[in-house]
């Protein structure tokens, strides 16, 4: 290159150089194809499977049958119920895990089950819960019942393996903003009169509201949008979206709908990201504020609320 | 880390015992599926050990172990496609403004929020729309494009801890852009090109339901086979092989670290 | 090594609406020790990336012996530079550090070698050689990032506040070790920094910069002695400034003699050996508070050109080998003249004049400074 550059046309060549090959393909590999689900989900089905090009809100419609109102509904409920029993195991196993002072290795556990491939996961709960499995085997020949329980192939079941699949990354986020927390604050707050619970509650979840925020995002998320977990211990009536989603693919040959019914689920979570990182700025812009200030005006608020002087 | 009086008061607490609880919660299930594969009945009834479903593991699978070789394949090209690909993008979106960067920097973080079903479905659509087969080439697209934000993700931390003034000394020293990139910048940043080329690995071998949508006859990984496994029903041969990929993923893990421990130190 | 000419020709830079710098020229000379010096902000090290390569100007000029290097990227100036942060190679040991610019011309290693060894023993850190810069100190890690961009025989050495990362201590004593460098070595050196400690110290000349403009260029001493502006008056040491009138303007001498009204003192004072002035003109009267004599007795000439003032000491500040005395006049309550003493004599019984004393302080007509420029 003999031509001479000023420094910012230079860089403006060596960003693109570095930076365009992976712009590139994940235009080609990820843009286009979200692209194409929003074109579809706008389109007429096909008779035969695939597409219309006619435009058409069909899917749309369709997407409000009694049916799937059910399934979301219960997605929607299955969804909550496993984060907020995530996140309320979580934040003691956090709390345990900051305050500890063998932090790597209580990592280190956390993170085994994690790296062991997810199926083997569910494959284990299918073989613990099933009717000839673990549990059952166990009290039969301990006498407690004669016939398996039906422990699996239904909702509680989901619920059970979501939360055993996601609780990591709910624990993850919480423990990392409960180790930057001062811990010293609750020393100040039991010195100022709060009680061990107050202290915690009125002092320290309100400095950790974006790994809270970040722990519902990284849980709710995967779980509102689960495959596989309903798919394999699931029953009939346990079906969520993915399975909406994917039987409109491959079964009924529904692309519209099933675009359609992605779209909502993209949306979804897209919301949910921005979400957490507008809760991230704002604690950082909260972070301005001198921690004594805020650490004097929860626990006064806390007093006047109680009537005390 | 915060020791204080309050902390010593508190060592048999609630959250201490919810950890453990919750630690014993994780390791069960793997606890039970190991110890039934040296059971020597098929079913959940103990009935003495044998090392049975190893040897039908090793001996009598045979898609088995194409499933695996085909699993090593993918992960091994996606994850050097994504690693390269990752580890440049990261240095010219950290250091440099060109037309084109937000786009790029948003749209290489959304793979990893969207659930995986999204992912699969949108690039089951777009191989048909363009007519691209199904197999071992669409498995491999769809793997290096979820493994490239962690790959970005990881490098670009490790760039905000780089003084970019020491790729200014280069040029003023006398390199060119070329010199420069190997000479001062990847040396640098290996520690993170290495630790993301291993999470590539390891997230490609373990993945099911995107390679799920995008994988056509006889292109199935060691997850699709365990998949089908389970479908047939338990066997306790599918907790041999489990056992086999616990260990395996931890021997990985274990020597990559060290590795990684090893190249830091002597940088 | 020979040191070349370093001409700047009005050159601006504007980052949006922020001007950087405005209309800048400065000549340097063949093997000058040249200091740019101002506030944070004021555009010195902008003027110097521009000079290394690192941004390019919007309008103006740069030559190094009147041939034009704007149009050269860096790699190809004649120039090296020394960074803040040493920006050292963390993966390479002080050996290859230095060797780098070699390698990369891909000279013969025995010759890399010689080479490296004779800039280490410039340096003086024979004994670190063969470590990473993680295993360095501070001033180990600057004096590597001198040696490597020495290496090269650069005709001029660009430094980038090469210190203001260290502790006072070590700053003195690398700043004289980077002279004696300068001495050895012969080049151009263009150094910037904010501490006019360091500028007045090793400069053979400085520039002192405000907001993007150059103010005023010159030795040590007369930037201190004769300041061109207010700004660069009370920038370099302490100083009494106040806003003045010329009364009259007399031949006195060799130059002038001159009366000037400051209302801030509400008296007349003398300045002697002064350019002539018109009369009725503003101007910034200086008088260094060192040159400021104080006792608790009044003078006993009474000279016409010998400026006496009576007051009360309001904060003597003591710091072992003199005193500052803020003196708060008795004609002029609200304005303080600052004094410096120097200790010059063991004190017996303490320091002698302090708080709430009632002194004298004075000053001859030669002692003190009209300042031109008293916008900037």
């Amino acid at each position: 290159m003999k031509k001479f550059l000023k420094p910012h046309e230079r860089e403006h060549i060596l960003g693109t150089v570095y930076g365009w090959p992976m712009g590139l393909w994940f235009t080609l590999f990820f843009t286009v194809p979200l692209g194409i689900i929003i074109l579809y989900s706008f389109l007429k089905r096909g008779l035969y499977g695939g597409v219309e090009w006619e435009f058409s809100l069909t899917a749309y419609r369709q997407m409000f049958n009694p049916s799937f109102g059910k399934v979301v509904l219960r997605t929607l409920w299955i969804s909550i119920l496993s984060t907020f029993i995530c996140i309320f195991l979580a934040i003691p196993c956090g709390y345990a895990m900051a305050k500890s002072k063998h932090q790597t290795f209580l990592l280190f556990l956390i993170i085994i089950p994690f790296w062991t491939n997810s199926l083997i996961r569910v494959y284990a709960w299918i073989s613990i819960l099933s009717t000839e499995g673990f549990i059952n085997n166990l009290l039969i020949r301990m006498g407690i019942i004669n016939q398996g329980l039906k422990l699996i192939y239904n909702n509680g079941a989901v619920v059970l393996v979501l939360i055993y699949m996601y609780l990591p990354f709910a624990i993850l986020p919480l423990f990392t903003t409960i180790d930057k927390f001062d811990f010293s604050l609750l020393d100040a707050a039991h010195d100022l009169g709060a009680t061990k619970l107050e202290a915690i509650v009125k002092v320290m979840f309100p400095n950790i509201r974006s790994g809270l925020s970040t722990a519902f995002i990284f849980t709710f998320i995967p779980i509102f949008g689960a495959y596989a977990v309903p798919l394999l211990v699931g029953g009939k009536d346990s079906t969520m979206i993915g399975n909406i989603i994917v039987d409109q693919v491959s079964k009924t040959r529904n692309w519209p709908l099933a675009s359609a019914f992605s779209m909502v689920l993209t949306l979804i979570s897209l919301v949910g990201v921005f979400w957490m990182l507008y809760n991230g700025k704002r604690e950082q812009h909260l972070q301005k504020k001198t921690t004594q200030q805020t650490l004097e005006h929860n626990i006064k608020s806390h007093h006047t609320h109680r009537g005390k002087a | 880390m915060n020791y204080h009086t309050y902390s010593r008061k508190t060592s048999f607490s609630f959250s201490y015992i919810m950890l453990a609880l919750v630690i014993v919660f994780l390791f069960i299930p793997l606890f039970v599926v190991v110890f039934f594969s040296f059971n020597s009945t098929r079913g959940m009834r103990w009935e003495g050990a044998s090392l049975i479903w190893y040897e039908q593991l090793i001996f009598n699978s045979p898609s088995l172990w194409t499933a695996f070789k085909n699993s090593l394949i993918i992960a091994l090209s996606s994850s050097i496609t994504a690693t390269a690909i990752g580890s440049l993008a990261a240095v010219g979106i950290k250091w440099y403004r060109f037309r084109g960067r937000s786009y790029i920097t948003t749209v290489s973080y959304l793979p990893m929020v969207l659930p995986e079903v999204i992912i699969g479905i949108s690039m089951l659509i777009f191989f048909s729309a363009v007519r691209i087969r199904l197999g071992m080439f669409t498995i491999f697209v769809a793997h290096t494009t979820f493994n490239l934000p962690f790959v970005f993700m990881m490098v670009s931390a490790r760039l905000d801890e780089f003084d970019y003034s020491t790729v200014e000394a280069a040029r003023d020293l006398g390199a060119n852009e070329r010199q420069t990139l190997t000479k001062v910048i990847i040396p640098s940043i290996i520690p993170a090109v290495l630790s993301g080329f291993l999470m590539c690995i390891t997230m490609s071998l373990e993945d099911f339901v995107i390679t799920f949508f995008v994988s056509g006859p006889g292109s199935g990984t060691l997850p699709l086979y365990v998949y089908s496994m389970i479908r047939y029903g338990v066997s306790p041969v599918i907790n041999a092989l489990s056992f086999v990929m616990i260990l395996g993923t931890m021997v990985i893990a274990f020597t990559f670290r060290k590795f990684l421990k090893t190249v830091a130190a002597s940088s | 090594m020979k040191g070349v000419e370093v001409t700047v020709k009005r050159v601006s830079r504007s980052y949006g609406d922020f001007k950087a710098l405005d209309d800048v020229s400065v000549g340097i000379q063949k093997g000058e020790f040249f200091s740019l010096l101002g506030p944070s902000g004021c555009g010195k090290t902008t003027l110097l990336r521009i000079i290394a390569g690192f941004d390019y100007p919007d309008s103006g000029s740069v030559a190094f012996d009147a041939k034009d290097i704007l149009s050269l990227p860096p790699e190809k100036r004649q120039s090296n530079t020394v960074f803040q942060t040493y920006a050292l190679f963390p993966h390479l040991t002080v050996y290859e550090n230095i060797a780098f610019p070699l390698r990369l011309r891909r000279v013969d290693a025995k010759t890399i070698d010689a080479k490296v060894q004779e800039y280490v023993r410039l340096v003086q850190l024979e004994e670190h050689v063969y470590k990473k810069p993680s295993m360095l100190s501070g001033g180990q890690k600057q004096r590597v990032a001198i040696a490597r961009a020495l290496i090269n025989e650069p005709s001029v050495l660009l430094l980038d506040e090469p210190l203001s990362a260290l502790d006072a201590k070590l700053r003195q004593n690398l700043l004289i070790e980077l002279d004696q460098i300068h001495d050895k070595v012969g080049i151009t050196f263009i150094y910037v920094t904010h501490d006019q400690s360091e500028a007045l110290s090793v400069s053979d000349r400085i520039a002192v910069m405000n907001k993007g403009k150059i103010l005023q260029i010159g030795s040590p001493y007369e930037i201190y002695e004769a300041p061109a502006t207010r700004f660069v008056a009370q920038f370099i040491g302490e100083t009494n400034i106040f806003s003045a009138t010329v009364l009259s303007c007399e031949p006195y001498e060799d130059e002038y003699m001159l009366c000037v009204d400051v209302p801030a003192l509400k008296e007349k004072v003398y300045v002697t050996d002064a350019e002539a002035q018109q009369v009725g003109s503003s101007l910034d009267f200086t008088v260094r508070p060192e040159k400021v004599r104080i006792s608790l007795n009044p003078p006993r000439s009474t000279n016409k050109t010998l400026n006496t003032f009576k007051g009360v000491v309001d904060e003597p500040v003591y710091s072992g080998f003199q005193s500052k005395f803020y003196v708060k006049l008795e004609t002029a309550a609200e304005t303080q003249v600052k004094v410096f003493k120097q200790h010059t004599a063991f004190l017996e019984d303490g320091p002698d004049i302090e708080w709430k004393d009632t002194v004298y302080v004075s000053w001859t007509a030669g002692d003190g400074y009209l300042v031109k420029d008293t916008e900037r």
